[in-house]
């Protein structure tokens, strides 16, 4: 008895099951029967999906299957599978809803292909495997290619072999992957950067030996005695930076200057004196003397009394225009003198005049006053108070006294009262009259008294008034005589100013003259300066000063040269620097860009060795495959489907049979044929060959065939209804081979039938022949209420005496 | 009683593979069944019932394919009738009948053993007779399987463990799981997983450079 058995299987409401079954299996062989529909196939095909988690030969139809393992009235179902594995109990569940399955406990994934693939042969599968034999052809995509390829996991292997084949030119390899050309592009990047760092590092090194060369020549032309070297260049710099010629061509140009300067004032000096001529100084003092004998003590007597007519202010001593001025200013004197006298006396007459008036007006006044004395002061307020009170007097009777007044006789008190009111009235008018009068007379008084007391000054005594006169006089004669002497004047001015500028000229001329000398010394003193020969005497000024400007000219070349040097020398000092930050600079680019392309490379190794690592999978696959291939497609598993075949076709000629692949086998090409079974090919494909029965009997000879050809893992075999065309004859001798499988080599089989004489032959065939052999079967069928019903019957041994007495 | 040659090797052939012979006449349920030679199974061919008949001696009428049948029918009836289980299988030893064996098949099972050429001893001659006597009997003999595979040096498990034992140490073990993985989806799946996978070490190296200070 085998360690692995398939005990028991409940099944409720899976597939085509309705409501709950319950099966027995723990049989050497379970013989399942239904009519179709019944369920058989449900029933196997839940034992595949609790032991592997799918169904593939429905995964195969639809692979949205799993939604259609609940039956279809149900809202969940269930599968429970009972076995015996490796010597313990083992369940299989799976959870059924209508979303599909959940599994509890499946297979390893060996044992589950081991059972999809060499354990249960679907009815699909076996359709599959007719159709193999009918349409026998051996290119790669031929349905037996599939079917086997499938079968031993070669699909997985061919997977992989195309799958890696890109691997095998890298330009595919670009394709396939997103970082291979880029890595590539920035190796190439970076290769260039660095090739370009590199040359620009060399050139940079180059350009310092070259700027280094040259300022050591440089520095050789100037006497730089220190050495020239990438780290001297500050003390060269320093060197180089001196202002000595600097300075030097500043004085130079300075004295070259200075001498352009002598030059020039010598050439003036030169010029002047040969183009001016002299002017007769002797003769002029002659002229100018003979006019001051002639004129020269009237001149200063005139000049003395006009001076003392003029004492306050001083007159131009020039002769020519003395006479102007004086005679213009005498001439004012004069005028202002008369004048002045003219005026005295004006004065004098209306003094006079006005002291007369102011006794006249005097004289009025005091009458005025003498009048106004004898006039009471209060006339008008009385007449005023009487005339009130004449209202009061009706009679004579005096209202104030009450004495009478026609006593004194002189009239009536009324009428005396009106004269003495019209007394008073006539003295009031008088007075304001003589006021009027007296205030014009006392204007008249203060105003002549005013012009009295301006006048007074004015008027002169007499003595003074003579002496105007007198100066007034004096003044018109000088004028007079000057006006006279002004010709003389201005020509003794003329000639005096004639002498005045020949002894000027004269003074220049002598002043020119030694400034020539003064400069020749000069000469001599910068020649001796600039560090030139000497000026001799004999050397004219313009030799010796060409000689001194050649002199200096070359010196100042020589400096410039110099200092153009050092410039050019600073400059390459800079260049050199520059070249050096260059170099040191790619330097540091060329470290950084060599890290990054030996990275680069590194990641382009490290993918290149995947690359290696997936070629040498894709190779390993091919020798892998060529040897699954021998090791399944050879004489052996032909025998053994010979053997297989033979039994249950005894009376076919033909077998048939793998062509076994040889030579390097890139995929698998099987092709089938046929041979006589005595030997020797019969060439053709099975399907030309053999009847549509043996076909099938051959498709299920080769999966019994591939079952056995490999070690049991797991010794089951279960198949789903495998001899529905098959004529009696086969079926008697396929039970045979059942009962070889089941009883010989310990398989297990589960096999359903829907054929009911079938289903009773075989329980006939298949009944236990030892004490230890066992027989299930289940019949399948449709309940009343339609709901699946599972009748089980088990057959056990029985000692056979139908021949003991023979 | 002789046989004829040709009966004889069956005879020893079916010997060989554990049969055993049984009497004749065989009789059951008090009925007589003449045979040229009954022979029965042991252990898992326990019930198995062999009957040889020389076709070409014609003893008790086995040249006629209708006598034949009605004895075999009437046997088995007979053995229905007492309940056995015994699985009848007739082996038509010498010439071939001229018709009737469809409708015998459908009692039992039939075999034919015929032109088998036998050297003097009465033994198959060669190989290719014995092969072609064995054919004709096959069913009844045991199955041999060749050895199993794992015996071969280096060839056992999966495909896939194949695989990996070909590799050894030369292909890093997660590149080929991955690989593998992907395999089973299709060789779409497997370009980009190697892709991914090469591309998994630019991204890598991008990473530690970004990493480095």
């Amino acid at each position: 008895m085998s360690d692995a058995m398939l005990r028991e299987l409940d099944i409720t409401n899976f597939r085509s099951i309705r409501g709950h079954i319950h099966a027995p299996l723990d049989a050497q062989v379970v013989l399942v029967h239904g009519e179709n529909g019944a369920g058989k196939t449900s029933l196997l095909s839940a034992i595949e999906l609790a032991l592997t988690g799918s169904v593939q030969s429905l995964e195969r139809a639809d692979p949205l299957y799993r939604e259609q393992l609940l039956h279809r009235s149900a809202e969940r179902g269930r599968v429970l599978l009972r076995t015996t594995l490796d010597s313990a109990d083992k369940n299989f569940e799976a959870a059924l809803d209508t979303d599909g399955a959940l599994t509890l406990g499946a297979l390893s994934v060996q044992q589950a292909s081991f059972f999809s693939e060499r354990a249960y042969l679907p009815q699909s599968l076996l359709g599959q495997l007719i159709q193999i034999y009918q349409e026998s052809g051996s290119d790669i995509g031929s349905p037996l290619a599939k079917f086997v390829g499938k079968l031993l996991d070669l699909d997985r292997l061919d997977a992989l072999e195309t799958g890696l084949q890109p691997l095998a030119d890298v330009r595919n390899v670009r394709k396939i992957t997103t970082g291979w050309s880029a890595a590539e592009t920035e190796k190439a990047r970076i290769e260039r950067l660095l090739d370009s760092g590199i040359r620009t590092r060399k050139a940079a090194a180059e350009r310092i030996d070259a700027d280094i060369n040259r300022l050591t020549a440089l520095c050789g032309g100037l006497g730089i005695g220190a050495p020239v070297s990438e780290g001297t260049l500050d003390q060269v710099l320093d060197a180089l930076e001196d202002q000595t010629d600097a300075s030097e061509l500043e004085a130079r140009t300075d004295q070259l200057r200075q001498l352009g300067s002598i030059g020039r004032e010598m050439q003036d000096a030169q010029r002047a004196r040969e183009d001016s001529q002299l002017p007769d100084a002797a003769a002029a003092a002659a002229d100018f003397g003979d006019w001051d004998k002639a004129n020269g003590t009237a001149y200063a007597d005139l000049r003395t009394r006009v001076q003392a007519l003029i004492p306050e202010e001083s007159l131009p001593s020039e002769l020519a225009s003395f006479a102007g001025e004086a005679l213009t200013r005498l001439r004012a004197i004069a005028a202002e003198l008369s004048d002045r006298a003219a005026q005295a006396r004006a004065a004098d007459v209306r003094l006079a005049a006005a002291r007369l008036e102011r006794q006249q007006a005097s004289d009025q006044r005091e009458a005025i006053d003498g009048e106004v004395a004898s006039l009471p002061a209060d006339a008008g307020s009385l007449a005023s108070a009487l005339s009130e009170l004449t209202s009061f007097i009706d009679s004579d009777i005096c209202p104030v006294c009450d004495r009478n007044y026609a006593d004194m006789n002189r009239g009536t008190l009324s009428d005396h009262v009106q004269a003495k009111v019209h007394s008073l009235s006539g003295s009031a008018s008088r007075l304001l009259a003589l006021g009027r009068s007296r205030g014009e007379a006392q204007v008249l008084i203060e105003r002549l008294d005013g012009e009295i007391e301006t006048l007074s000054p004015r008027t002169l005594d007499p003595q003074k008034l003579a002496q105007l006169d007198r100066e007034a006089a004096t003044a018109s004669a000088a004028v007079s005589e000057l006006d006279a002497m002004a010709p003389t004047l201005v020509q003794g001015g003329r000639l005096l100013g004639l002498d005045v500028g020949a002894r000027r000229a004269v003074t220049e001329a002598q002043s020119r003259n030694s400034a020539l000398l003064a400069a020749r010394e000069t000469l001599r003193t910068f020649s001796i300066l600039v560090g030139a020969s000497e000026v001799t005497v004999t050397e004219s000024i313009a030799d010796a000063s060409a000689r001194l400007q050649l002199h200096l000219m070359a010196e100042t070349k020589r400096l410039g040269e110099s200092l153009t040097n050092r410039r050019q020398g600073i400059e390459l000092v800079a260049s050199i620097r520059t070249a050096i930050e260059r170099r040191d600079e790619m330097d540091v680019s060329i470290n950084t860009d060599a890290k990054a392309l030996s990275a680069v490379e590194l990641s382009l190794e490290r993918a290149q060795a995947l690359r290696d690592q997936g070629q040498a999978i894709r190779r390993a696959v091919d020798t892998v495959r060529s040897l699954i291939i021998r090791r399944e497609f050879n004489d052996r598993l032909n025998l053994l489907w010979r053997d297989l075949f033979v039994r249950l076709a005894p009376n076919e000629p033909f077998v048939p049979a793998f062509r076994i692949p040889t030579g390097e086998t890139q995929r698998l090409q099987p092709k089938l044929f046929t041979k006589h079974r005595l030997g020797g090919d019969a060439g053709g494909a099975p399907g030309a060959m053999l009847s549509a029965g043996n076909l099938n009997t051959a498709a299920l000879t080769l999966f019994v065939a591939l079952h056995l050809s490999v070690p049991k893992e797991l010794p089951w075999l279960i198949l789903d209804d495998p001899v529905q065309s098959m004529d009696d004859v086969h079926i008697a001798h396929f039970a045979a081979l059942l009962r070889t499988l089941s009883k010989e080599h310990g398989r297990q089989i589960i096999i359903a039938v829907h054929d009911r004489q079938l289903f009773e032959y075989l329980r006939l065939e298949l009944s236990p022949s030892t004490p230890s052999d066992s027989l299930i079967t289940l019949e399948l069928s449709r309940g009343p209420r339609r709901n699946t019903l599972c009748r089980h019957e088990r057959l056990t041994f029985r000692e056979e005496t139908a021949l003991m007495a023979a | 009683m002789t046989h004829s040659p040709i009966v004889s090797a069956v005879k020893s052939r079916l010997h060989a593979a554990n049969y055993t012979e049984l009497a004749t006449p065989l009789r059951v349920a008090g009925v007589e069944f003449p045979f040229t030679a009954a022979m029965r199974g042991s252990d898992g061919r326990a019930l198995d019932l062999l009957l040889v008949l020389d076709t070409t001696t014609g003893d008790f009428g086995d040249k006629d394919a209708t006598r034949i049948r009605q004895r075999i029918e009437a046997l088995s009836r007979a053995l229905d009738v007492t309940g056995s289980r015994y699985v009848v299988t007739a082996i038509l030893v010498g010439a071939t009948l001229a018709g009737g064996i469809d409708a015998l098949a459908e009692t039992c099972r039939v075999l034919q053993v015929d032109g088998i050429p036998l050297d003097a001893s009465g033994k198959p001659d060669g190989e290719i007779a014995a092969t072609q006597l064995d054919d004709q009997i096959r069913v009844l003999l045991p199955l041999t399987l060749p050895l199993a595979v794992t015996l071969v040096e280096g060839s056992g498990g999966t495909a896939m463990e194949q695989l990996a034992k070909a590799l050894g140490e030369d292909v890093d073990a997660f590149v080929l799981e991955t690989l593998i993985a992907a395999a089973a989806d299709g060789e779409d799946e497997v370009i980009t997983a190697v892709g991914s996978l090469i591309d998994g070490t630019f991204e890598h190296a991008a990473d530690k450079k970004e990493g480095r200070p």
